[in-house]
């Protein structure tokens, strides 16, 4: 067996990998594809779509467990969540009633797992274990992507619709504040240093940098048009922005200033994003293009176009750098 | 082959959102519908494909083989205006606009007081790993609930007020499919969103399928005399099949007195419920009784949905009013028409 033989065996590798504690490179990709109700299986080597998989209705993001042992994808229009095994792609298990789920995420603390159901205004509060509802509370409007702070005490929501952004007290499981932020907010992650949240408002092309203990928006970045999610470089600093237009981009901006420092031409919708673990690529699904994107980083050009499903979202493989 | 169609399917689509929609949805605080408009894009221009190829398959077999021939198409006009408004989107999405909130309200009650919607995988969860199956199980169950739809749309004074603008058309083409009054794609709406909610939503991959399914809706409209064959008349609604629905002069039997052949895809279920009327004759179609049964055949758009309102605020008025196009009033005088008209097969052609 020669040695790119056994890199398409990821299982093999990652056992082996897994074993000597080192970086696991499982050499598979997972993108969701939202409007086929499919998985494509992507091989990270070649680029190449080595199976395609049909799961659910409406599968939107995508979501590993803690040990990394398995990928949760939220099926929305199912009520379900679909376990996959993301080095091999098999699916492991379903979890079914659980209601609409869209956006998904674990407390740093890992005591709560939060539903987001855009289509339905509301969050639902679960046990991370056995994934029985905790709490469910109203969240109008279109509750769309999560944050945390450091010490587990809030889950951050971004409120589509009503341009705003509401903080739960995962304590009480009540809400704590809601404040008013820019157009169409949708993607949010709290910045290294825990004090600023920082929130992608699709419809003014802006980051807007928020002081959450204080509910007062300090600044306001502009990107590109549709400024839509974040996603960590890894290098505890900096944040790729996807800007989610048909001649989109994707800007790379700097938590320490507060500023855009780069930017890339990522054509057809960039939307949810993941970087390498080596910080030599990320891949992007582009949502308006039936395609994934993959971004040389060190060229900074588009490296590859993976023809996937229609409208394809989520994405996600183990070697990567980070995911908050 | 199939992959570069769908590649400059992809980027017209593309183009279509960056240039003319995407602006004024972020503009206007909209940007959260941007997935949803790139959907709609997506349904205008298969409308465009479905449109036309309804148009180049079947418009030369009404030129080759018509059952009637008519000295002018006037009266078809209107109908090409209901095709283009519902094929291309813009009934569907004012519909959907209208009802979208109330169902998403309806849902989340639900849902927050424990209940989620029961789907048709939670029965069979082997649906689940098999869409094409999955699909045409959806398929049936809905033509199921279009059967009582349609039927009830015959039954119902109000309903039938409605649903009157459909059946008035005399020159009956593959257009007539979409003729509907706004209040009555409403209800179809409506109708839709309880099945929906009850069974669960199909799976959304097959646009192609779907396609077939509308033109298949076009084909059973057709002015053409083209027979399905002996068993094929069973399996699909053809022109044939439907035209005894759209009849002027409906079958003599009681159980036609609302009408007959409601099926919309698969006359199975006309024959489970006592409404199939099968015979080899082509008779005229329209509405015969009141006076605004030839005002609808020759009216306008708007004078059209005008009357309709007249109608269905007349149908709702506790007294009984002499109404245009009222189901009830399908007489015996009209059951000897059909008769007549079955002995006389093809001669209006």
């Amino acid at each position: 067996m020669t040695f790119p033989h056994l890199l398409r065996r990821p299982a093999w590798l990652a056992a082996l990998l897994a074993g000597l504690n080192f970086p696991v490179y499982a050499g598979l990709a997972i993108a969701l594809n939202s409007g086929d109700g499919t998985i494509s299986l992507i091989d990270t080597e070649t680029y190449q779509v080595t199976g395609t998989a049909t799961v659910c209705k409406e599968p939107h993001h995508l979501l590993p467990t803690p040990d990394d042992k398995s990928l949760i994808v939220a099926c929305a229009a199912a009520n379900q969540l679909v376990f996959f095994d993301p080095a091999s792609g098999r699916e492991q298990k379903r979890i079914r009633d659980v209601s609409d789920p869209y956006h998904l995420g674990y407390s740093p603390d890992r005591k709560w797992f939060v539903v987001n159901s855009l289509r339905l205004d509301r969050v639902d509060l679960y046990d991370p274990v056995d994934f029985r509802l905790k709490a469910r509370l109203p969240a109008p409007r279109t509750p769309s992507h999560m944050a945390f702070d450091n010490a587990s005490e809030f889950v951050f929501i971004t409120l589509q619709d009503s341009n705003e952004v509401m903080a739960i007290h995962l304590g009480t499981q009540k809400v704590a504040w809601v404040m008013p932020v820019g157009k169409t907010p949708a993607g949010i992650v709290m910045a290294p240093d825990n004090r600023h949240l920082l929130v992608a408002c699709m419809g003014d092309g802006v980051v807007e940098v928020i002081e959450w203990r204080f509910q007062k928006s300090v600044k306001k970045v502009p990107t590109d048009t549709a400024a839509h999610n974040l996603q960590p470089k890894g290098d505890g600093r900096h944040f790729y922005v996807s800007n989610r237009s048909i001649n989109g981009s994707i800007s790379l901006f700097d938590s320490k200033t507060m500023s855009v420092v780069e930017k890339y031409e990522v054509p057809g919708g960039p939307d949810d994003m993941i970087v390498r673990a080596d910080g030599k690529e990320i891949w992007a699904t582009a949502r308006f293009a039936r395609k994934v994107q993959v971004i040389d980083l060190v060229s900074k050009k588009l490296k590859q176009s993976i023809p996937v499903g229609s409208s394809p979202h989520g994405v996600f493989f183990l070697n990567h750098a980070g995911l908050r | 082959m199939i992959d570069q169609l769908i590649e400059i399917f992809v980027r017209l689509q593309g183009w279509l959102l960056e240039h003319l929609v995407q602006p004024p949805l972020l503009a206007l605080g909209f940007g959260s519908y941007l997935e949803l408009a790139f959907d709609g894009i997506e349904f205008f221009l298969c409308g465009v494909l479905q449109i036309s190829a309804a148009y180049l398959l079947l418009r030369p077999l009404e030129t080759w083989k018509p059952i009637e021939v008519w000295p002018d198409r006037k009266a078809v006009r209107v109908d090409v205006i209901y095709t283009l408004l519902d094929r291309l989107g813009v009934v569907p999405l004012a519909v959907f606009a209208l009802l979208a909130p109330l169902f998403v309200a309806i849902d989340g009650w639900l849902r927050f007081h424990g209940y989620i919607p029961w789907q048709i995988e939670d029965l069979i969860p082997a649906l689940e790993s098999r869409p094409l199956l999955s699909f045409f199980v959806y398929l049936v169950i809905l033509d199921f609930a279009e059967y009582w739809r349609h039927r009830l749309s015959h039954t119902w004074r109000w309903w039938w007020a409605l649903h009157a603008i459909h059946h008035s058309q005399r020159q009956m083409t593959l257009w007539t499919d979409s003729r509907n009054h706004w209040f009555d794609d409403l209800s179809n709406g409506f109708w839709f969103a309880i099945v929906a909610l009850l069974v669960g939503v199909p799976p959304g991959q097959f646009v192609g399928l779907l396609m077939v399914v509308r033109t298949i809706e076009n084909l059973s409209h057709l002015n053409a005399r083209l027979s399905f064959g002996r068993f094929g008349e069973h399996v699909l609604v053809s022109p044939r099949y439907h035209r005894w629905h759209h009849a002027l002069a409906l079958p003599a039997e009681r159980r036609f007195r609302y009408g007959c052949n409601f099926a919309v895809l698969f006359p199975i279920w006309d024959r489970i419920f006592g409404t199939q009327y099968m015979a080899r004759a082509l008779p005229p179609t329209g509405i015969e009784e009141g006076p605004a049964a030839l005002t609808h055949a020759d009216s306008g758009y708007w004078r059209q949905q005008w009357e309709g309102i007249r109608g269905l605020v007349a149908a709702l008025r506790p007294q009984r009013v002499a109404l245009a196009s009222e189901p009830a009033s399908i007489s015996a005088e009209r059951s000897a028409k059909a008769e007549r008209s079955e002995q006389t097969e093809g001669s209006h052609a």
